[in-house]
């Protein structure tokens, strides 16, 4: 159980808090099933970890909202507001459920991955070694979609998370990349990724 | 696993593919009527509340007559705790529409953007002669043609989440938005 930190409030625009749950909390729904499916421990912990970080942006918001209400009126569109995020909140908390069933090892049956990879794409993380050929590129000139049929959705560096990563976004050493697509495209990403110097 | 068992799994794999695939459609279906400020939509998303309550004791149901051995309980039991998040997705979705349903006029903060602000939501049906039926949504180019962007397609009492690779039927309701010039081109292209 990680350590539960106090937040503390610091003006950040409720849009911009809101957004990043909404986005936030779709991307973790599409990684936890794949996380369940293909019992994938690497990506449910992700998973965890961004559930925490989406309790702390509820925090935040809720705050800044408090803030922000000065009569009635303001009250009424907030309260709005606040049920909206806290509804994007309970979807994290459902992939967190998710997540939950691979690092607590109990799995689901493995017929079902079967039946999911003929309809789904996959999902998963990759992270990005030294001496990597991704390293200093940036996405859009590595052309994936067309090369490989995988699509990177979010980056992680250190902690801070940056989804759907804009086509001149440098990768680095030691990301960690969150790719989507075909089978054969992202085991193909992963080795690219992974790779040693010989 | 015998032949008979192998038909009842790949039927409760099919049903988790539905509650999946709905509790996914309810999400964008709420926001679109938060965004859109459409009643329309966010009553459509009650009603596949309702629909996802039903499909949900069904799965279960089926999930607990299905003869697993002993070893095969825990993967089960993963099955039934999926199942249980695609609701609780749901609840979220419907929590997400009540805030539209309840009239109260949506903060600015909930308007993505100006352009959303304008857009209308339509509802077409899909004719006999129409060029649209049995084309895939990547066939069909319906952004392209109409600036209108597919939300959902009611068939029957299923509502189905558009992928590039969905092939509209005929007498499917296409749930779309765009500004209001759209939907006449749109509703031409599902008539003809």
């Amino acid at each position: 159980m990680p350590a539960l930190e106090k937040v503390k409030y610091r003006p950040v625009p409720v849009r911009d808090l809101f957004l990043e749950m909404k986005n936030l909390s779709e991307l973790m729904i599409d990684l936890a099933y794949s996380a369940a499916l293909f019992n994938d421990r690497e990506l449910a912990e992700d998973i965890l970890e961004l559930e925490n970080r989406v309790d702390t942006l509820d925090y935040l918001l809720e705050m800044t909202i408090m803030i922000a209400a000065r009569d009635a009126h303001d009250a009424e569109a907030l309260a709005g507001v606040s049920a909206v995020a806290s509804a994007a909140d309970k979807i994290s908390d459902a992939a967190a459920d998710i997540a939950a069933i691979v690092t607590q090892n109990i799995g689901v049956h493995p017929i079902v991955s079967q039946v999911f990879e003929k309809v789904e794409e996959r999902l998963m993380q990759a992270k990005v070694s030294v001496d990597s050929s991704l390293v200093r590129k940036r996405v859009g000139e590595l052309d994936l979609a067309a090369r490989m049929g995988v699509d990177i959705i979010a980056l992680r560096r250190d902690k801070d998370w940056i989804i759907n990563p804009q086509k001149n976004e440098q990768i680095r050493s030691g990301d960690v990349l969150i790719v989507r697509g075909v089978h054969s495209g992202i085991k193909e990403f992963k080795e690219m990724a992974e790779q040693k110097s010989k | 696993m015998s032949q008979g068992s192998q038909a009842r799994f790949e039927e409760i794999v099919e049903r988790l593919v539905e509650l999946k695939d709905t509790s996914e459609l309810m999400i964008d279906l709420a926001y679109s009527s938060l965004f859109l400020k459409s009643r329309e939509l966010a009553e459509e998303v009650q009603r596949l509340e309702e629909h996802m309550d039903k499909l949900h004791t069904d799965f279960e149901l089926l999930v607990l007559q299905s003869e697993f051995k002993k070893e095969e309980a825990k993967g089960f039991l993963g099955l039934i705790r999926l199942g249980v998040a695609t609701e609780k997705i749901a609840d979220a979705a419907a929590q997400i529409s009540e805030v539209v349903l309840r009239g109260i006029e949506p903060h600015p903060v909930l308007q993505l953007s100006i352009r959303e602000a304008e857009e209308t939501v339509a509802y077409v049906t899909v004719a006999k002669d129409s060029p649209l039926a049995n084309k895939t949504l990547a066939e069909a180019r319906i952004p392209e043609e109409t600036g209108m962007w597919i939300l959902a397609i009611r068939r029957g009492n299923k509502s189905v989440r558009p992928k590039p690779d969905t092939k509209i039927e005929v007498g499917d309701v296409l749930i779309a938005s765009g500004y209001a010039e759209g939907v006449e081109d749109l509703k031409k292209l599902s008539k003809r």
